[in-house]
């Protein structure tokens, strides 16, 4: 197992080395400029300097360099549009995220989960129609939409939630504030991902209902929720728990939508900001710290497979 | 030029307006920003999220009146030398900064010397103010002069002009004043009437009244700015209650606006116009009589129907009617008239081939046309591609991002023809836009050069009478109108959307409603 990790990270240390290289590179091929030295008034003599301010006149190469350097050391650097440290800004970012993300996947979990077993238990049944239906609905309206029309609802026509924006915790945190600023783009994110996981809980537990060992199960006696529980769920949850790691990397690209949508200061928020903005050093912050949540993630993903099938070792 | 999106006209919520209503006197107004701003109105970094923001933190030594006319703010009043090249500003006694310390011309003189003067800083508008002013010098605590290498008789304009002072003492040991980000994205020392009290990156910007405020207490509790980048988002928040005044930018959502009991529209102009820039580099272009054939192919009025939904005026040059003292609409005209244009391109030459494109030494008149998915830029573009279409002239339209458009266009003047737009000072003062020495590596996009424009343009800057001002202006405006050194499309009229509790704004335009936030107030 030690073994495992130690190969598992090394390998994601390299992954993480030539996702660094590859963006960088790429960014600072494609056009335009970083938004400080990009102003449509902005002279040749003000360019000149900001450019010279910036480090953009040195070499790729050694920019790169000391980029890699920092980021060894820790440091991230400054942003190029406003010169402040990346770090406590990824920081306070990575959070709203995490809260909106987790939040979206635990909804999708809690009622994606059951909703796949209920419709693999009923297959071909109203219930199973109307899901399959709603599933269909989410997989095809873009989130945008959705994300537009939940405030449109709620917020202008009801004014039952807040439109857009972060909970503002200044005055005293409140657990009923944070819901009502959280559950509709953590309800639009979690619709989303919810036809998924929905779909593939069902089509999961469907593959292993038709096995041998689970008729074997009912010819024994046992009740079916039982059946279910204790030996379908096993096995159906393998691919499952995989499922779950998948959603996760796509959780942080949905975030970029939402966040934009309802106005969150997230990572997603940022990443789009400084990609239109030109800033190559927040950019780059962002890219590295989405490639470390993926490569964790997946790495988490394959622990918990020896821990839902204890055949499975990583050895 | 971003500076358009913010730069709106709030005519009815005049300080009379309500009168008979009581001023709730812990009241708070919540507006929008698009991102987070920079507290330094002379930041590279500082665009129009920040612009409004500093003009509550940072007055400037002027602002503007209700006929935009610089009047008194920091300096009580001014004088020019004889020869125009010295001005000396009476600065108000007694003005503090709102942690107590004196606001005195030693932070005049460091805005300008060490900020805005110094060329390899890149300041805002630096290249503007280096072009004439080369240093401030103080004399009293209450006395700075500006010592100016050309006459320029804007300057007390351009000083109301998000010219903001900031706070020698703040910066005293700072090496990197754009990088200082205690100051420019926290918790600025600040003499406005408001001041920062809470930021949080993305999400809000709050601030309350400055009691130190030397034009006394703000009527406001405080103003808190929300980051919404999207602007439906913008408009949720409005119809929604969250905020309590935005600018639209989508003229068919006004409808929309207008059907909410507390809400309020308000039209306006400011000192915008819309153009579409021919290279002058390109030969085809320096024909005056090819630019004139290609302005005629164009409806404007149409344009200003579909584009704006009527929310425009066709324009006549750089100089827009809300300069009522200069603007000059006695000038040639340019009504929509494709057989005079094709007669005009005719003259200079061109003819149509085979498949109705015009030729001229063999070679087709195609115009490739850069332009930024940003705003209303793509449809205006692609407008007149149909209309020079009708006339047998073939534009490339090529669509990006706002970076890249920037760094095709602007840095490497690589275009033939793009359409775009400039937002000013009100003042008649055109030459950064104009001159022939701001060609290439300046704010004369089309890199238009003509010494008898370079002449007069130098000699309003010299001109020490509105009178003298004028018809120096005037003969400007008729020469611009003639040559066409951009091809002008319209003054766009600027849309703002309000909540009617918000009373007490002066009904200028939004920038110089900002310069008199002390007098803002909500109905209880």
């Amino acid at each position: 197992m030690l073994g495992f990790l130690v190969r598992r990270l090394g390998q994601g240390v390299l992954v993480l080395v030539l996702i660094s290289l590859i963006t960088f590179f790429l960014i600072n091929l494609a056009p335009g400029g970083p938004s400080a030295a990009s102003r449509f008034e902005t002279t040749a003599e003000e360019r000149a300097a900001l450019t010279k301010q910036l480090g953009l006149d040195q070499p790729l190469v050694s920019r790169y360099g000391q980029w890699a350097g920092g980021v060894v050391q820790g440091n991230f650097g400054v942003t190029l549009n406003g010169g402040q440290p990346i770090g406590p800004i990824l920081r306070q970012r990575l959070g709203n995220t995490a809260q909106l993300g987790l939040s979206a996947l635990l909804l999708s979990v809690v009622i994606g989960i059951p909703l796949g077993i209920l419709t693999a238990m009923r297959r071909n049944s109203v219930l199973d129609h109307v899901v399959n239906a709603i599933t269909t609905l989410g997989m095809s309206i873009p989130d945008f939409w959705t994300g537009i029309m939940a405030i449109l609802l709620f917020s202008v026509v009801w004014k039952v939630l807040p439109s857009s924006g972060l909970y503002d915790a200044s005055a005293g945190f409140s657990a009923v504030g944070w819901l009502q600023h959280m559950i509709l783009p953590a309800g639009v994110l979690a619709f989303v991902m919810l036809p998924n996981l929905v779909r593939f809980t069902r089509s999961s537990l469907l593959e292993v209902l038709g096995m041998d060992y689970l008729r074997t199960a009912r010819a024994k006696g046992l009740r079916e929720q039982r059946v279910i529980g204790k030996h379908a769920l096993r096995n159906a949850f393998v691919p499952i728990v995989a499922m779950v790691g998948l959603i996760l990397p796509a959780l942080l690209s949905g975030s970029v939508i939402i966040e934009s949508v309802f106005g969150l200061p997230g990572m997603g928020r940022l990443a789009v900001d400084a990609a239109l903005g030109r800033d190559y050093n927040t950019i780059m912050a962002v890219t590295l710290v989405a490639g470390a949540v993926v490569i964790v993630t997946n790495l988490l993903v394959d622990l918990t497979y020896s821990l839902v099938d204890p055949r499975i070792r990583h050895d | 030029m971003k500076r358009r999106t913010m730069t709106l006209i709030l005519g009815t919520l005049l300080a009379g307006a309500a009168g008979a209503q009581s001023a709730d006197p812990n009241g708070t107004v919540t507006f929008v920003t698009t991102a987070d701003p920079t507290f330094n109105p002379w930041s590279p970094n500082a665009f129009v999220e920040s612009n409004l923001i500093n003009e509550l933190l940072f007055p400037g030594l002027t602002r503007w009146d209700k006929d935009l006319k610089p009047v008194p703010d920091l300096a009580t009043s001014w004088k020019a030398s004889a020869d125009g090249l010295k001005w000396t500003f009476n600065l108000r006694k007694n003005v503090k900064w709102s942690d107590g310390q004196p606001l005195t011309a030693d932070d005049v003189a460091f805005t300008f010397n060490d900020l805005v003067l110094k060329k390899e800083l890149g300041a805002n508008q630096g290249s503007t103010w280096r072009n004439s002013v080369t240093k401030v010098n103080v004399v009293n605590p209450s006395t700075v002069e500006f010592i100016l290498s050309r006459p320029w008789a804007s300057l007390p304009t351009y000083l109301a002009y998000y010219a903001g002072i900031l706070p020698k003492h703040s910066f005293q040991g700072v090496t990197d004043p754009w990088k200082f980000t205690a100051f420019n994205k926290q918790n600025p020392v600040s003499s406005g009437p408001f001041k920062i009290s809470q930021v949080v990156s993305g999400a809000t910007v709050r601030m309350v009244r400055n009691d130190n405020y030397w034009g006394g207490k703000p009527k406001l509790q405080g103003v808190t700015f929300k980051v919404v980048p999207d602007s439906n988002a913008q408009l949720a928040q409005l119809l929604s209650g969250d905020v309590d005044l935005i600018a639209i930018g989508n003229p068919e959502t006004v409808d929309r606006v207008k059907s909410s009991p507390n809400l309020a529209i308000d039209i306006a102009t400011a000192n915008i116009y819309y153009f579409v820039a021919l290279n002058q580099d390109d030969a085809r272009f320096q024909d005056a009589r090819v630019r004139q054939a290609l302005l005629y192919a164009i409806n404007r009025p149409a344009m200003i129907s579909s584009v704006l939904k009527g929310y425009g005026q066709v324009a006549t040059g750089p100089i827009a009617p809300i300069q009522k003292t200069y603007y000059n609409a006695s000038v040639q005209q340019y009504p929509y008239d494709p057989a005079k244009a094709k007669a005009l391109l005719a003259q200079a030459g061109w003819r149509p081939g085979p498949d109705g494109t015009l030729m001229k030494d063999g070679k087709p008149f195609v115009i490739s046309m850069p332009t930024a998915s940003y705003q209303q830029l793509v449809p205006i573009s692609l407008l007149v591609q149909q209309y020079w279409k009708d006339i047998g002239v073939k534009a490339e339209i090529k669509t990006m991002d706002w970076n890249s458009y920037i760094q095709q266009v602007i840095v490497k003047r690589d275009y033939q023809a793009s359409a775009a737009w400039w937002s000013t000072p009100a003042d008649p003062d055109v030459l950064p836009y104009y001159d022939s020495s701001a060609a290439n590596v300046g704010n004369n996009i089309p890199n238009y050069k003509n010494p008898k424009l370079d002449t007069l343009l130098e000699n309003g800057r010299k001109a020490s009478s509105q009178l003298a001002r004028r018809v120096v202006y005037n003969e400007a405006q008729a020469l611009m109108a003639k040559e066409l050194p951009y091809l002008y499309l319209w003054y766009p009229q600027s849309i703002t959307a309000y909540n009617k509790r918000v009373q007490g704004m002066r009904g200028i335009t939004q920038a110089a409603d900002f310069q008199y936030a002390n007098e803002w107030f909500v109905t209880k």
